[in-house]
């Protein structure tokens, strides 16, 4: 059975017929096409799915396609924007915090959702903020330096505004 | 060994870049990887990213029994399905047609693409259905019928190996996929003089490489043609077994690699995954994907061989090793494929990081009915490093002497030869050691008083850099090659086949090309891993790919560069050497008039050729026999890296649980050609060591079940666990390494564990001699202790194990 959906989906309205019993990352993947959000365990439990929901980190594998009507959806293909890298993707970058790259959408992801509720925040909060998912490559050590620089980074433009 | 082609490519490596001009090599933030823009926006294409039109779905059926044969396979309810397309068994493969290796262990290709009529691990696969979409074909896949007659499954190594055992593969062999011996000097004469003597134990455990992204292919067939991509290490290797598996020439085999997500060692082996959707797509004339869920990888694909050991030495009483006899059981678990390297590795391995002259050594790998066991970074040496590192210290304890001393006495020093041949060239094991022994502050150790919860291990370590031979073989050659062609639009393209399989090595060989040619790195354009687009390697495994694949890179870049060079050296009445290319220019230095752009220079050659481009071919091999996998005799790899761990742990002597409190690693990988990413190797290999000491372990019921086959069950460190790392490049030119380079991927997983175990043991004041050391098993020895004052646990039944095996077969 398939049912319409509104939602938004990186900043544009959606509609769309999804079945009923299809995991968010399938819908993503598969009816999107969007295949930036990686299929890890689809259990919950290693966060490479990870996507946000009204702004927070949500492992889409387990949560029904459904469950994205009437809010707001945003994947790692909607975090750069008008063709500039947000500072976290940039930093994710220049400190060679990925390797093969597999948990890096849902790394950055969970990294968005974290500075979105706190700005400042500490080495011990940046690994609780990232520590459902889980990274067979890097030791998470470049992970936490790049969130850590580009809080930093974050926070001073945030400062020059003002 | 002597690497005879050094002299083949003698004038092309007269025009290589000289140590002190290199603007990239070595300089960690003079560029980023090429692959980082793809994979921080979620554009890179994996695997499971391939999305083609018409696409259908596979789905395999998996034996529930670890030892049983296949009675009859009834598909009837799963046809009925809407959206079935088809149905494989076992006989839809030509006969004979096994996975795993022809050639050198024809026995070993024991894998049949889908089980015929016997299965030998739960998970085996015994059917594969093909339908319209990923549901469709889940469901129909639980609709198939296998009946099977179980039989009893063997789950010991050592019991696998008695006369009474019911054969897995071959009757009357022992059930021994392979053994290997090690000999040298007179250990006999040294064990019956010597002042210092021991046997010891020790076990580790059974884990699983844990790539994040799933194992699975996309295959289509068109033109008489299959294109397969699929998550390999190797694509040339995967094309090999994959033809061969449906019985037709590789010329009608492409593989493609995509992006990988993590290899580890466990991408190497061919499987069932890839085969099935090829033959559906022939079937069907649609393309179809088959990507595993979490429990198939855990239980269908490869793990880690758990091995026994046991260990006698020989010392002088002032700590001098004098010799080694160790015997090493590793569990094969249901197949070869990639596993038949872990023996002979496991017994070089045991040779160093220390000078060892007198060795009486033997590995031998039965099966069971495991899953099976393959390759996986630091590919034998994380077990024998543990096991080999822990007595160390024992040894040291025993003798008392300092254990960082133990070490230092009996290290490997550069240049030295192994009594089997092993030749190891540079050699910064020393520093390594001392580095982090002085970051852990090993002289005031004595601040944590023994068994007081909190302490300092080290360890140390060795490992081949540019592995030469391959661990899956095939009929070719085993080097890697390399095209490069130089276009006078200003840029260049690089046809690898090295396999980058999350490591970086694109970006190495991007920066090679770059290096020598003096062009932005965005003007090096690369074409990898595809068989149709690139030449031939071996596959991503052993530390081979900077090595093996960077001498191949730098070798073709060179002849493309001493091609070009040498025209303007005759227009210009000069030598080749004697002409730098720099910043997108041809010159010689302090000439402003033999000075021209790299486009000019292109299209001056191209002229007087008749408009032929500049390209050159590079390719690089370990000139080596691969008889070295039995007799081990001779030379390895062509360098060796080298490493040492420190670790600082707190125990909570109440519940047992493990705090790494801070780690330090050194590791001597010759010139880091990016140090940012070396550190990423280390950081990571890390991780690795201390899911492998403390968190990860396959667990089995008595009938060979996988009981936590899931992250959810199954765990390794997170963000949260994970300590800060200092890591220390103790870095020399090494000769035979493109731009000095050795490995920096694998022997930096090698100390780890056993780093940490020392640690434990010194803060808990037991010894541990068996992984993973879980809070559990750490509470119950701490109890027992307060109980009994037993101080030494694990590997308790080995003794009598070890001592009851059968005698070694005699070798044809
Ligand atoms: S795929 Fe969703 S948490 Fe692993
Ligand atoms: S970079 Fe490979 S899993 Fe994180």
């Amino acid at each position: 059975m398939k049912k319409i959906i509104h939602f938004t989906l990186n900043g544009e309205p959606v509609e769309a017929l999804a079945p009923v019993n299809m995991t968010m990352v399938d819908f993503l993947r598969k009816e999107m096409h969007l295949t930036g959000t990686k299929r890890g365990c689809e259990e919950g439990e290693c966060g490479a799915c990870t996507i946000l929901l009204d702004g927070r980190a949500v492992p889409s594998c387990i949560m029904l396609a459904m469950e994205a009507d009437g809010h707001e959806i945003t994947t790692i293909e909607g975090v750069k924007k008008n063709g500039v890298l947000h500072p976290v993707q940039q930093e994710f970058m220049d400190k060679w915090a990925l390797q093969c790259g597999f948990c890096t959408p849902g790394m950055i992801m969970s990294a968005l959702s974290l500075l979105n509720e706190n700005p400042n925040p500490t080495e011990e909060e940046i690994r609780d903020g990232i520590a459902g998912n889980l990274c067979r490559c890097t030791g998470y050590v470049k992970i936490v330096e790049a969130i850590d620089c580009a809080a930093k980074k974050l926070a001073k433009a945030k400062e020059a505004e003002a | 060994m002597a690497i005879m082609s050094k002299e083949y490519y003698a004038d092309i490596e007269s025009v290589y870049k000289k140590p002190e001009d290199y603007e990239l090599a070595g300089k960690g933030n003079a560029y980023i990887r090429i692959d980082a823009e793809a994979k921080v926006t979620g554009s890179a294409v994996y695997t499971d990213d391939v999305d083609l039109p018409g696409m259908y779905y596979c789905k395999l059926v998996h034996s529930p029994y670890a030892h049983a044969l296949i009675k009859s396979i009834d598909f009837s309810e799963a046809l009925k399905l809407p959206g079935v397309k088809g149905v494989l068994t076992g006989a839809d493969f030509p006969e004979g047609h096994n996975l795993g290796n022809p050639e050198a262990f024809k026995e070993l290709a024991d894998k049949e693409p889908l089980c015929r009529k016997k299965v030998r691990m739960v998970g085996d696969e015994v059917a594969a259905v093909c339908a319209t979409t990923e549901e469709i074909a889940t469901q129909a896949a639980a609709l198939v019928k296998v009946e099977y007659e179980v039989l009893e499954p063997v789950l010991d190594p050592f019991y696998s190996m008695q006369p009474d055992a019911p054969a897995i593969h071959y009757p009357g062999t022992s059930n021994l996929s392979i053994f290997t011996t090690m000999k040298a000097g007179d250990p006999d004469k040294v064990f019956a003089e010597a002042d210092y003597t021991d046997k010891h134990y020790y076990r580790t455990q059974q884990m699983v490489h844990a790539a994040i992204e799933p194992h699975g292919a996309v295959a289509k067939y068109e033109n008489n043609e299959w294109t397969v991509w699929t998550t390999t290490q190797g694509a040339y290797v995967s094309r090999y077994w994959i033809a061969w598996g449906l019985g037709v020439p590789e010329s009608q085999v492409r593989v493609i690699k995509p992006m990988l997500g993590g290899g580890f060692g466990g991408k190497l082996d061919v499987f069932a995954h890839e085969l099935c959707p090829c033959k559906f797509a022939q079937m069907t004339g649609h393309p179809v994907k088959c990507i595993l869920k979490r429990d198939e990888v855990f239980m269908c694909t490869r793990t880690r061989h758990p091995i026994s050991f046991e260990i006698e030495s020989a010392f002088t009483k002032e700590g001098k090793l004098l010799a080694k006899r160790c015997k090493h059981i590793l569990d094969g678990g249901a197949y070869g494929g990639s596993g038949i390297a872990a023996n002979t590795l496991s017994l070089i391995c045991a040779t160093f990081p220390y000078k060892v002259e007198n060795i009486d050594m033997t590995a031998r790998r039965p099966y069971t009915n495991h899953p099976a066991s393959g390759a996986m970074r630091g590919y034998s040496a994380c077990q024998v490093h543990f096991a080999h590192e822990i007595h160390m210290d024992e040894v040291a304890n025993a003798l008392g002497i300092d254990p960082l001393e133990l070490r230092r006495m009996n290290e490997i020093t550069p240049y030295y030869t192994g009594p089997t041949g092993l030749e190891f060239t540079s050699c910064k094991f020393d520093e390594c050691m001392v580095a982090v022994a002085d970051y852990i502050d090993w002289k005031h150790r004595d601040r944590y008083p023994i068994g007081s919860g909190q302490g300092v291990g080290l360890s140390g370590s060795g490992f081949m850099s540019g592995t030469g031979f391959p661990v899956l073989v095939t009929p070719h050659y085993c080097s890697s090659s390399t095209i490069v062609r130089l276009n006078r639009e200003g840029y260049a393209v690089v046809f690898s086949g090295a396999n980058d399989i999350g490591q970086g090595c694109d970006t190495v060989m991007t920066m090679i090309v770059a290096e020598e040619l003096g062009l932005r790195m965005d003007e090096v354009k690369l074409v990898q891993s595809d068989t149709t687009a690139t030449p031939w390697d071996a596959g991503s495994f052993g530390s081979r790919v900077t090595f093996l694949g960077g001498n191949a890179c730098r070798r073709a870049v060179g002849d493309a560069k001493f091609k070009l060079l040498s025209h303007w050296a005759e227009e210009w009445g000069c030598k080749p050497q004697d002409i730098t290319m720099k910043d997108h220019r041809v010159f010689i230095k302090g000439d402003p008039e033999k000075n021209i752009s790299y486009n000019e220079a292109c299209f001056g050659y191209e002229e007087k050729n008749f408009g032929r481009c500049v390209a050159g071919v590079g390719s690089f091999a370990h000139e080596g026999d691969k008889d070295i996998y039995v007799k081990n005799v001779g030379n390895y790899a062509t360098a060796y890296s080298f490493s040492a761990s420190a670790a600082k742990v707190t125990v909570d002597m109440e519940t047992g649980a493990v705090t790494l409190d801070d780690f330090a690693f050194g590791h001597d990988c010759g010139r880091p050609l990016n140090i940012r990413a070396v550190e990423g190797q280390i950081e990571g290999s890390v991780l690795l060591g201390f899911g492998f000491t403390c968190y990860e372990e396959c667990v089995y019921d008595k009938d060979g079940k996988h009981l936590n086959p899931s992250f959810r069950d199954y765990h390794f460190p997170t963000a949260l666990d994970m300590p800060k790392i200092k890591t220390f490049v103790c870095s020399e030119y090494d000769p035979e390494g493109p731009m000095g380079a050795k490995e920096a991927g694998e022997g930096s997983t090698a100390p780890v564990g056993s780093a940490i175990g020392n640690a434990i043991n010194y803060a808990t004041g037991l010894t541990l001699k068996e992984l993973p050391i879980t809070p559990e098993k750490l509470w119950r020895a701490l109890r027992e202790h307060e109980k009994t004052g037993k101080t030494v646990f694990g590997a308790e039944d080995l003794p009598e194990k070890f001592a009851n095996m059968p005698p070694l077969p005699a070798r044809d």
